[in-house]
Parts: structure tokens; sequence; C-alpha cells
């Protein structure tokens, strides 16, 4: 039941700038993470990290707002994001993959703010619908927010849930896309190209925003929910984004990174 | 004269009826409830049909759980235990949300309806994923102590039943648990020669009329089959016989048999099951199963032949 996140601030005082220290922050634990013996999915890490940050910003204070993240192998973001809030006990990056390390591959709900096991694509988004749900029954105004990925839209799982999100007139649930182009086999216009987007979700019933999923003043307003409908916020993102080895660069969906690399892109980033 | 319900029937009564007191507890349907459901009456602000989507409504159920809803959903069991799987291996096994999961058309109580809709895989399938209590209740009391002892836990819960068959339950003490094996009387106190293990309804019916024919078999009716219930029958049952015969609606593949066995290396356990031909054909539950050999003379030849013919019982 308990998964509200510390906030850093309050919501009144957060601004760019320190969204942007933290989203930093959270980048280089990535690369430590991709610089571990076992590597991480860094490429979509790095493009949803972002959406994550910001959404635990304006969300990770409210007990009855569940945040999801369904693209389960981002997990090295999700970890990062949840320590530069200050959720987790220990540095991800010191332990991930290790033997009784609980910072796996896949998020691990044995770990604090992780409500939900994903890394199966598609749950996520209905386990989140679930929880929205819960919250309009109760009337408590408390959301479910899915972090998932454009690829994951190839699941069934996700249009099923769609059509209860609007079925159920869930106002309060809020999915975000992390439209990076990419998946784990290449790029998604050359396997499952998922055409007109925008006019599926529509067609589904749900209001839609289009925006930039690195500007985190856009991330922060897109994401407050529709009053009506269902909300679908398509982020456009790029994969690897921060790395210039590795955006838009499909090779960078999972990768295992030299620690002397993984220390000279951090100092570029910062 | 009161009318015995099906297990189906008696699981949406007494969930509604529940729900009078537990305001925690929400009625989820895959479309398959059925018109006039007695929950939808009671409780319209409870009730949700979430229409023909098995996997989200799973997860849907355990975002509900972890919000601190009790939320039973129900579909029949091929599509809960099979089409649903991965949600259940993940919400219900792996994280243990307390989602109850309610299965009529369990076997092939479906009848004529088919080889997509019925179910002799779902008990292996659930079984194999840990941590969920599975329970195959038999007659309509039975069943309605289930779906308390469901309400009441906060453990996941796959619930078999049948379509429309309606029986009288087996007697049970009050104060004793479904969870408790459940021995029929026998005329003797003479230790038994084989030991009938009967599970599901049908299974249950066949045992209670051969137990009640030969002196030296008992019968004892197991109504939760998971891996934790089963370890919890052995000594009980290691006190009544030496050898048994597990009577179940199931393929012989991961079946109550197979995990029993494990569990009791040093005595035989054997199984009347629906082997493994795939049900084609139409007819009554009845004559289904007897398709598959599963049935009364059946299973009285295989009593038989395990005790070396008729002069042997």
């Amino acid at each position: 039941m308990e998964q509200s996140i510390p906030v850093y601030r309050e919501e009144q005082e957060l601004s760019n700038l320190a969204l942007a220290d933290r989203a930093t922050e959270a980048r280089k634990l990535i690369l430590d993470m991709a610089a571990t013996p076992t590597g991480c999915h860094v490429g979509g890490s790095l493009s949803a990290i972002d959406l994550l940050v910001v959404a635990y910003a304006k969300y990770g204070h409210d007990k009855s707002t569940s945040v999801i993240l369904s693209k389960g192998h981002a997990a090295a973001a999700l970890y990062a994001a949840l320590y530069v809030y200050g959720k987790l006990p220990s540095n991800p990056a010191e332990s991930y993959g290790k033997q009784g390390s609980l910072y796996t591959g896949h998020p691990n709900h044995k770990l604090p703010g992780i409500p939900f096991a994903t890394g199966s694509l598609g749950h996520g988004v209905a386990y989140a619908a679930g929880w929205a749900l819960a919250q309009k029954l109760r009337g408590t105004g408390g959301l479910g927010i899915a972090i998932g990925g454009d690829g994951e839209l190839q699941e069934g799982l996700v249009w099923e849930t769609a059509q209860i999100a609007q079925a159920r007139s869930l106002a309060n649930f809020v999915y975000i896309v992390d439209c990076n182009g990419g998946q784990n086999d290449g790029h998604v216009d050359d396997i499952s190209p998922i055409r007109n987007l925008k006019e599926r979700f529509e067609a589904f019933g749900f209001a839609v925003r289009e925006i930039d999923g690195h500007r985190h003043d856009a991330i922060f307003s897109a994401i407050t929910p529709d009053r009506e409908r269902p909300l679908a916020v398509l982020a456009r993102t790029v994969k690897g984004k921060g790395v210039a080895a590795f955006e838009g660069n499909p090779d960078a969906h999972y990768a295992k990174i030299p620690a002397n690399l993984a220390k000279r892109w951090k100092v570029n980033l910062s | 004269m009161t009318t015995t319900l099906s297990g189906r029937d008696a699981y949406k009564d007494e969930l509604a009826r529940l729900a009078e007191t537990e305001e925690r507890i929400i009625c989820l349907e895959a479309d398959l409830g059925g018109k006039n459901h007695p929950f939808q009456s009671r409780h319209p602000d409870r009730f949700l049909n979430l229409g023909i989507a098995e996997l989200a409504g799973v997860d849907i159920a355990a975002g509900l759980a972890e919000a601190g809803y009790v939320p039973f959903i129900s579909t029949f069991a091929a599509f809960a235990a099979l089409r649903a799987s991965e949600s259940v291996k993940l919400s219900m096994g792996y994280m243990g949300k307390n989602v109850k999961l309610v299965a009529p058309y369990g076997g092939v109580s479906g009848g004529w309806f088919g080889t997509t809709h019925h179910a002799l895989e779902d008990i292996a399938v659930i079984q194999s994923f840990q941590n969920i209590r599975i329970a195959c209740p038999h007659g309509e009391e039975e069943t309605r102590r289930v779906i308390r002892e469901a309400a009441a836990s906060t453990e996941p819960y796959y619930i078999r039943l049948s379509r429309n068959d309606a029986f009288e339950s087996l007697p049970r003490a009050s104060e004793r648990s479904c969870r408790d094996l459940l021995v029929e009387d026998r005329a003797t106190d003479d230790r038994a020669s084989l030991c009938l293990i009967s599970v599901g309804e049908q299974a249950t019916e066949l045992c209670k009329k051969l137990a009640g024919e030969y002196e030296i078999v008992a019968h004892a009716h197991a109504c939760y089959v998971d891996s934790q219930s089963l370890k919890a029958y052995v000594e009980p049952l290691k006190a009544l016989a030496d050898r048994f015969l597990v009577v179940e609606e199931h393929r012989a593949t991961g079946g109550t048999a197979s995990y029993l066995a494990l569990l009791m290396p040093e005595h035989p356990v054997y199984s009347h099951n629906c082997g493994e031909q795939w049900p084609i054909y139409g007819g009554t539950h009845e004559e289904v199963l007897a398709d598959l050999g599963f049935g009364l003379e059946p299973l009285r030849r295989q009593i038989l032949s395990l005790a070396g013919g008729p002069d042997g019982i």
C-alpha cells in the first residue's frame, strides 16, 4: 500500500534547474549500471529518465497516486530515479545485477517504491489502470500513471487496457508513451510500425498530448490528467539521450560499456 | 423445498451476501457472469463487467488489491488459468496480490461447448506458479465456505468450479476449515486397504458412491490442492491407508496425484484422471467424462484391479 516517494522539495519550489540536476545525476547512475559486468538497457533508460524524474517530482508525494514503469527493461532508469529522490536504501549501481542483489535487470517489487514487477510488457499499463480504478471508486483524486514504450504498443494487453480505461471513463489514468522509436531488434518503424498513434488513442477515447519527452516543463504540464477522459501523453524522445554515441542508435538498446568510457561520458553530462 | 445451487450460482450469491458487511469486496466479470447477477443487482457500484479482456482484468484486479480492495474476478477456467496465465503468474503467484480468481467451467463441465471451453490443465498450471491457494469445492455449502475463506484471507486464490452441477456437499463440522482433509465415516475401524482422494465435484460424487460400496476403501475429500495444502494432508493420509488413488477431473500430467506421489515416496499413489486424449465429442458433462475414460465403472474397475480383483475386495 505504501508507495509514496519522498520529495526533494515542495512542488511550488520545483524549478527546471532542480529537475535538470536530478535528471543529470540519474543519467550518471544509468551509465554506472551500464558499466557493470552485466550492462543494462541503457538506450531506453536514457530516453525515459526525464519522464520518470518529472513524474516523481510532480506526484511522488501523493500516496494516492502510483507511478509504474511498464517498460520494465528500463529498470536502470527506475532505480536511478528512485535513488535521486532518496527512496532506495543503497546506490543501485553498486550491486546492480549481482548475486544476492535486489537490483535485478527488470524492476523488483521487493524494493521500496516499486509496487509491481514489470518487464513482461503490457502488464504495468493494466496494473496502473487498476490502481486508477480503485482511486476513482474511492474518490481520492489519486492517479494511476504508466510509463510505457512505443515498442510495447505492439502488445495486445495495452489495447485491452485502453479499451477498459475508456469504457470506465478513467480520467485519472495517465499513460505516458516513451516514443524513442527503438525496440530490441531495431527500429519500431522497420519491425511493426505504430502508425497514426495520436489518432489511435483518440479513437480509443483518450485525450492525447504530444510533447518533447526531454523538456521538463513540457512533461510537468502534460501529465496533468484530462478532466473527462483517460490521457495518453506521447513523449517524443531520443534513445540514448545525453550520450552522443548512443543517441538514436538502436544498438544502444542494451549495452555494456567500459568504466573509463562511463567516466568520460559522465563528465560530459555534467 | 430449497433448491441446491450450483457452485457458480452459490459463488455469486455468497459473494453478494458477504459484500453486505465487507465494503472492500469488489466483483469483476469478463462478460461471462450472465444476466441477473445477484452481486450486480445488490451492489451495482462494486460490480464491474470489464468486458472480454482476461489478461488485463487480472492485472487490473492486482491494482485494485494493492489499493486495499478485495477483488473477486471470474471467468471460465480455460480463460482464467490459460489465457490470463501470465498475469496470474506475475500478479498472483510472484507478487502475491490479494486477487481471488473464480473459475467456473472447470474440467469438461462445459460438456458440449467443446475443447476451447474445457480446462483439464488448469491445476497443473496454477499449482506450478506457487503461493496461490487452489480450491476445488464440492457442492453448494463447501463452495460458500471457500468463498468466505477466500474473502477473509489475504492470499491469492484460484477457485475452480463446474458449470451447472448442483450437489449437496459432504457434511463438515462448522468449526473445521475447508483446508482440513475431509474423511468420510466408514463402517469399520480397520485400516483401509486403499484410500480414495477426491478432487472436485464429479470426482467426489464417484468416490462417495464407491467408498460406500467397499468396506476396505476409505474416502478423503481434498478441497484445497495447492502445494502447501497437499503437504498438510500427508500425515492425515498416512494415518488412513498405505495406498492411495487420487480421483480428479484433470490431465494425469501435473495433477494432484503427481505432487502427492512426490510428497509420499514410500506410498503408491495412483490416479483416475482424464487421460491424454482431447475431448473432441459433445455430450453432457458426464458423457464427455465417459469418453475420456473417467466415470463410475472405469473407477470401479481400477479399484478392483488395485485390490487384486473382486476376491481381494
